[in-house]
């Protein structure tokens, strides 16, 4: 296992959570992956995949259209544009799939190749966004998105600049590094880590009037 | 300060948020693409067009050059084995084909199949591993001085930029990055990147001629 395998394996595992079913007689264990990504494709659904079968193709698309497009739509924020990059990542897996070569898991190989169509899109509506490096801070405090619903997180999301949210989401949700995300936007490892405290930041001020008045009219109450 | 693990509460709100399914399935138009693309197995992109284009003429080519350096060599024998007398003058040209043990046309023969048989895969390896160095040292050194690519030269790059990035992560995944398939594949990317920029290279230096160092 390759140090980078080995450090994200960690990282996954630090995010797993263990449910505890105290109802029946022995604990039922749901263990929650680092990525939506993680799904594991038979081998013999690959080699008909690799042979041209059309079938097997739809299959393998059905497995990860989800996956691809919630990724390629959390870095881009426009559904056609994430529906493009759906379709051209999956068009590239199924030229490329003879170039598979099964040394690592399939779902990695994809995944990256979703990445890219994603980031490139990303690179060309780029609108130059400049932000400075700043010094990584992180608040310790419980954030208010412990208590906000999806779709409220989900609006909140969209609200931030589309690079500040794509490096957000690979950190948190993919469980990159941030020298990986640097290289991947090709920017340096200090804007990856100011974009996680700028978007953790941003987040909470834009969750948090949400919050407010609701604490104003316990306050008047007591 | 900065740790991970004080951020999980926000990872953890993230992760669980749905899976976004699109309004309307792309698969019917992947369906029809790959029906229509009958070659998609077998496609490649850049690399393939390129391989089509210039690999075949390229190894016929080498091919003629080969039957035509042992067919001159046959002829050249017995000039060259005069020249083991004592007394007689030895040519420049003399000297590049006379070797100790190349008595017959048929030894000849056997040390071009020799060559070829002693390049062992470790050889191979490092060599591609150096070429692929340089051609990166060399897309490096350029990069500021080229001229911006623009229009299909610009896609056509991040193609390639792509491709090279799926062979480096197969290449990480495999624990002693010794497999020549791939760094054979990955040395061919960055010579069709090379390419690629080479031209604007040339146009942003006025002309300049420095195809030495893409030949190194």
């Amino acid at each position: 296992m390759s140090v980078r395998t080995l450090q994200r394996t960690l990282v996954a595992d630090t995010r797993d959570y263990f449910a505890c079913d105290h109802s029946h007689a022995r604990c039922i264990f749901t263990i929650v992956t680092a990525s939506s990504f993680q799904i594991d494709v038979p081998q013999a659904l690959l080699a008909r995949a690799c042979a041209g079968d059309l079938g097997a193709f739809e299959q393998i698309y059905r497995r990860f259209e989800r996956p691809v497009y919630t990724l390629a739509l959390r870095l881009l924020g426009e559904p056609e544009a994430a529906r493009d990059a759906l379709h051209d990542a999956m068009l590239k897996v199924f030229q490329r799939i003879g170039q598979f070569r099964g040394e690592s898991p399939f779902w990695g190989w994809l995944r990256q190749i979703a990445l890219n169509e994603a980031l490139m899109r990303l690179r060309q509506h780029d609108r130059a966004e400049t932000h400075d490096d700043l010094d990584a801070f992180v608040d310790e405090a419980p954030g208010p998105w412990v208590h906000a619903d999806a779709t409220t997180l989900e609006r909140a999301l969209g609200k931030l600049p589309a690079q500040t949210r794509s490096v957000l989401w690979l950190y948190h949700v993919e469980g990159y590094s941030h020298p990986e995300i640097a290289g991947m936007v090709g920017k340096t490892v200090s804007f990856s880590k100011s974009q996680v405290a700028r978007g953790t930041q941003r987040l909470r001020e834009i969750l948090e009037p949400s919050v407010g008045p609701m604490s104003c009219m316990i306050a008047t109450a007591n | 300060m900065h740790d991970r693990n004080r951020q999980l509460n926000l990872a953890d709100a993230l992760r669980a948020l749905p899976l976004e399914t699109p309004e309307h399935s792309v698969w019917p138009e992947l369906a029809a693409e790959l029906s229509r693309d009958s070659q998609f197995g077998i496609r490649d992109s850049v690399k393939g067009e390129r391989m089509r284009r210039f690999a075949i003429p390229a190894l016929l080519a080498a091919a003629l050059a080969g039957i035509f350096v042992v067919s001159f060599r046959r002829h050249e024998t017995p000039t060259s084995a005069q020249t083991t007398n004592p007394g007689s003058r030895i040519t420049n040209h003399e000297i590049a084909t006379v070797t100790p043990d190349n008595a017959s046309s048929n030894t000849n023969s056997a040390k071009v199949g020799n060559v070829h048989s002693a390049a062992t895969d470790a050889a191979q390896l490092a060599a591609l591993q150096r070429r692929s160095q340089d051609l990166e040292r060399w897309l490096s050194e350029t990069g500021d001085v080229a001229a911006p690519l623009q229009g299909q030269d610009l896609l056509a790059a991040t193609e390639i930029e792509n491709l090279i990035g799926l062979v480096d992560v197969e290449l990480t995944a495999k624990r002693q990055m010794q497999d020549t398939g791939l760094w054979k594949r990955r040395v061919d990317l960055l010579e069709d990147l090379s390419a690629l920029r080479y031209s604007n290279y040339q146009l942003a230096a006025g002309g300049r001629v420095i195809a030495a160092s893409l030949t190194n």
